[in-house]
């Protein structure tokens, strides 16, 4: 019996490859759009493969985590590579996850039907930065250190439950060896295993209910009763997207090269906060809000008038697809919101980049 | 209540006055001291004494306010009824030392001041009159951030230090020194006037004991030095042992290039050419210039693989063993002989080698991966392109 038959009488491959061959993808002018959530999963499947790499020599506890890295990139064939694509996909992967977010808000991709598959995408963009944050303390250096401990310091703030959330974060009082073994284990188990469901709903979804055609391009079609041309997703997709995968791995190799992401020094939980401690810059239009808003205003601390419109903010995004009641005026409302909210991002980001350490 | 007051302020100046010619004599006083004679009662009340329990009448025994000031011969012995009282002081500051005054008395200022000679200090001058601090405050003008100044007080005035055949340019030779430089720098170690001439036994230490006072610190170079075979030529010529190449107040930050026979270095002030030890000196140049150039290149090397991201942990661990090999080696020198000075030299010379090899090596292998990087490159240009060209001929849909 030939292979094909044998295994499409278990799987149903004839019925995907036909459910392939049919399926096509809009082209209109935002069509560049679509490639941005096949690039933030090359960064993910990036981040998957080398993450696995480093967990073979990677040790995490305070003695040996540092000490680990730099074998890493000291003695590891190779390892210097790993560590640095590793490092560099992570900032790329996030980078590409706000430009997915941004065109899919300005394109309104996420109306009905695509309730879930917004809800899905955007807690696996919520948990891309609790990746990047839990990370950022694994080698166990100087920045992160001190960085993690402003980080966690933060939900302290909440009314009731923020000193059990930071005890609960932390392992303890303060960032210690609990705090690496606890983040390294949300890091390469429970935020991977959240992820995995959280992907796979999200991409069966996108299969399902294809890719979403922007308001505007619904208006013209309406309007001069042309249908919106498609490409088919094998091969013309596919290898477009394969395209910008391999510029995006060409990319990697050469800042890996040319820019390897530092060690720097091992954390010294008895030292002074060295100067100049910022979180990575994804996190850095936060760090500079913090230091805009006044010790207290009407009883409330500086920390909870950022976080509690930024918490607000991020529960509003939630539930977008279920207040936005899908009208022209609406969807402009929304434009404006979220391109003041990117201005807004952009220039604290700057503001921090261009400050000099206090 | 303030008529009484200021009668007994007008009584103060009435008084200061009357002894202004006394005054005139001694030293100049410091700002505490200095105020102290305008405003003593005022003062006094932040005096350690007063907080001790003493009064005006403590010191001031005979007569009635306003008190008149204390003859400066009576001032050591007044200070003494107290401060050589182990019993008194026992109760009162028992970490105290009880010698002082014994000290004083064979001091080169205690024994001119016991002879009449008011001119030279006594206990007030550096410890103030009123508002006396211990030394330990910062603000009194015998603590250690101080008491350079307040000995300056003396020992720049020319005038004085002509009148006892005295030179007036320790203090500013000693601002001038690596020792003074160290303790503006916040070395509290650096020592200043008070560590080398004992605060109450001032006597000037004798060429024959200077290297025992710096001793006190450089304990290895002074080890090294009175095994040498300098010693016994020193002695021999009457010179003052670590003064004679370093000098005793205006000490310089020590150099490699003290160490040769053309001028300026330290070593040609009495070596030439065709001296006996010609040949050691020229060794320790050589040895030194090796050491410290091995060090420069190694760091040199590690600095730019590190610049360009290389990780050379190791190559800084070995070249901190160098670098402290150089500070052996430098050290070594006080034996003024080949041993041990060519062993640590030649260890750190090997240190800095492996130091630098290891800079050279992640130099080497950073090229490897820049060349890798170029034929990953080519190989996805390659790629791409052929994707390129794959996409174009794709049926338009």
């Amino acid at each position: 019996m030939p292979v094909r038959t044998w295994l499409d009488e278990r799987i149903p491959i004839n019925a995907i490859e036909a459910a392939i061959e049919h399926k096509s993808v809009p082209r209109h002018r935002y069509s560049a759009f679509y490639f941005l959530g096949g690039m933030t999963l090359f960064f993910f499947l990036v981040q998957v493969v080398t993450g696995g790499l480093l967990l073979l020599y990677y040790r995490p506890s305070a003695s040996e985590a540092y000490e680990s890295v730099s074998f890493i990139m000291t003695r590891v064939p190779f390892g210097w590579l790993v560590r640095s694509i590793h490092a560099w996909s992570a900032n790329l992967m996030i980078g590409a996850a706000f430009a997915h977010l941004f065109s899919v808000i300005y394109t309104h991709g996420y109306r009905r039907p695509r309730e879930l598959t917004w809800l899905s995408g955007l807690l696996v963009f919520f948990i891309t930065f609790a990746f990047g944050f839990s990370g950022y303390l694994l080698p166990w250096n100087e920045l992160a250190f001190f960085a993690t401990r402003v980080g966690t310091n933060m939900p302290g703030v909440l009314p009731g439950i923020g000193d059990h959330l930071v005890y609960f974060m932390r392992g303890g009082k303060d960032v210690t060896g609990a705090t690496l073994t606890r983040f390294f284990g949300v890091h390469v188990a429970i935020l991977p295993a959240i992820t995995t469901v959280l992907l796979a709903t999200h991409l069966l979804l996108v299969q399902y209910h294809g890719m979403s055609v922007p308001p505007s391009e619904e208006t013209r079609v309406k309007r001069t009763g042309n249908p919106t041309p498609a490409m088919p997703f094998v091969p013309h997709f596919v290898l477009r997207d394969l395209f910008g995968w391999t510029l995006a791995l060409a990319l990697l190799a050469g800042m890996s090269a040319f820019l390897p992401w530092e060690l720097g020094r091992k954390a010294d939980l008895f030292a002074p906060a060295p100067a100049g401690i910022k979180p990575e810059w994804y996190f850095l239009w936060m760090f500079q809000a913090l230091k805009y808003a006044p010790a207290t205003l009407v009883g409330l601390s500086g920390e909870l008038l950022v976080m509690v419109p930024v918490s607000l903010g991020a529960l509003a995004l939630l539930l977008l697809p279920f207040i936005d009641p899908d009208t022209p005026q609406s969807r402009r409302v929304i434009k404006v919101l979220a391109t003041l909210a990117l201005i807004f991002m952009a220039a604290m980001t700057a503001l921090a980049l261009v400050a000099r350490p206090s | 209540m303030r008529t009484c007051r200021a009668r007994i302020t007008l009584l103060w100046l009435v008084a200061a006055a009357a002894a202004a010619p006394v005054a005139a004599q001694v030293p100049a006083q410091s700002g505490t001291a200095a105020a102290a004679v305008t405003s003593p009662a005022a003062l006094f009340r932040d005096d350690v004494h007063a907080r001790a329990g003493l009064t005006c009448a403590s010191c001031h025994t005979s007569g009635k306010p306003p008190y008149g000031p204390i003859g400066r011969t009576a001032i050591a012995p007044l200070c003494a009824t107290c401060h050589s009282n182990a019993e008194y002081m026992r109760k009162v500051n028992p970490q105290l030392r009880v010698d002082e005054y014994e000290q004083y008395l064979t001091s080169t200022h205690g024994k001119r001041m016991s002879a009449g000679e008011t001119r030279v200090a006594t206990c007030t001058d550096c410890h103030g009159a009123h508002g006396m601090r211990v030394v330990s405050d910062t603000r009194s003008p015998a603590a250690p951030q101080n008491v350079d100044k307040t000995c300056a007080r003396c020992h720049s005035d020319h005038a004085l230090m002509s009148a006892f055949g005295r030179d007036d340019n320790p203090p500013e030779d000693w601002n001038a020194s690596v020792h003074a430089a160290a303790f503006r720098r916040g070395d509290m170690s650096a020592p200043t006037c008070t560590t080398c001439h004992r605060p109450h036994a001032g006597v000037a230490p004798g060429l024959a004991s200077v290297t025992l006072v710096c001793a006190q610190c450089h304990v290895r170079e002074a080890e090294l030095f009175s095994k040498s075979p300098k010693k016994p030529i020193f002695d021999l010529l009457g010179q003052g042992g670590c003064m004679t190449c370093h000098s005793n107040h205006r000490i310089q930050k020590p150099s490699d290039a003290f160490i040769a026979l053309e001028q300026p270095a330290l070593c040609a002030t009495c070596h030439n050419d065709q001296m006996r030890g010609a040949d050691v000196i020229k060794s320790m140049r050589a040895g030194l210039q090796n050491l410290d150039g091995g060090i420069e290149r190694a760091s040199a090397v590690l600095d730019r693989a590190e610049r360009a991201g290389m990780l050379v942990d190791d190559g800084r661990l070995v070249l901190h063993d160098a670098r402290e090999e150089q500070i052996l080696t430098r050290l070594n020198v006080h034996a003024f002989a080949d041993k041990p000075f060519a062993d640590t030299a030649a260890k750190g010379v090997a240190d800095a080698a492996r130091a630098e090899a290891i800079g050279a090596q992640a130099l080497a292998e950073l090229r490897y991966r820049r060349q890798g990087l170029a034929v990953a490159t080519l190989l996805i240009i390659g790629f791409l392109a052929t994707l390129w060209v794959k996409i174009r001929r794709l049926p338009k849909t």
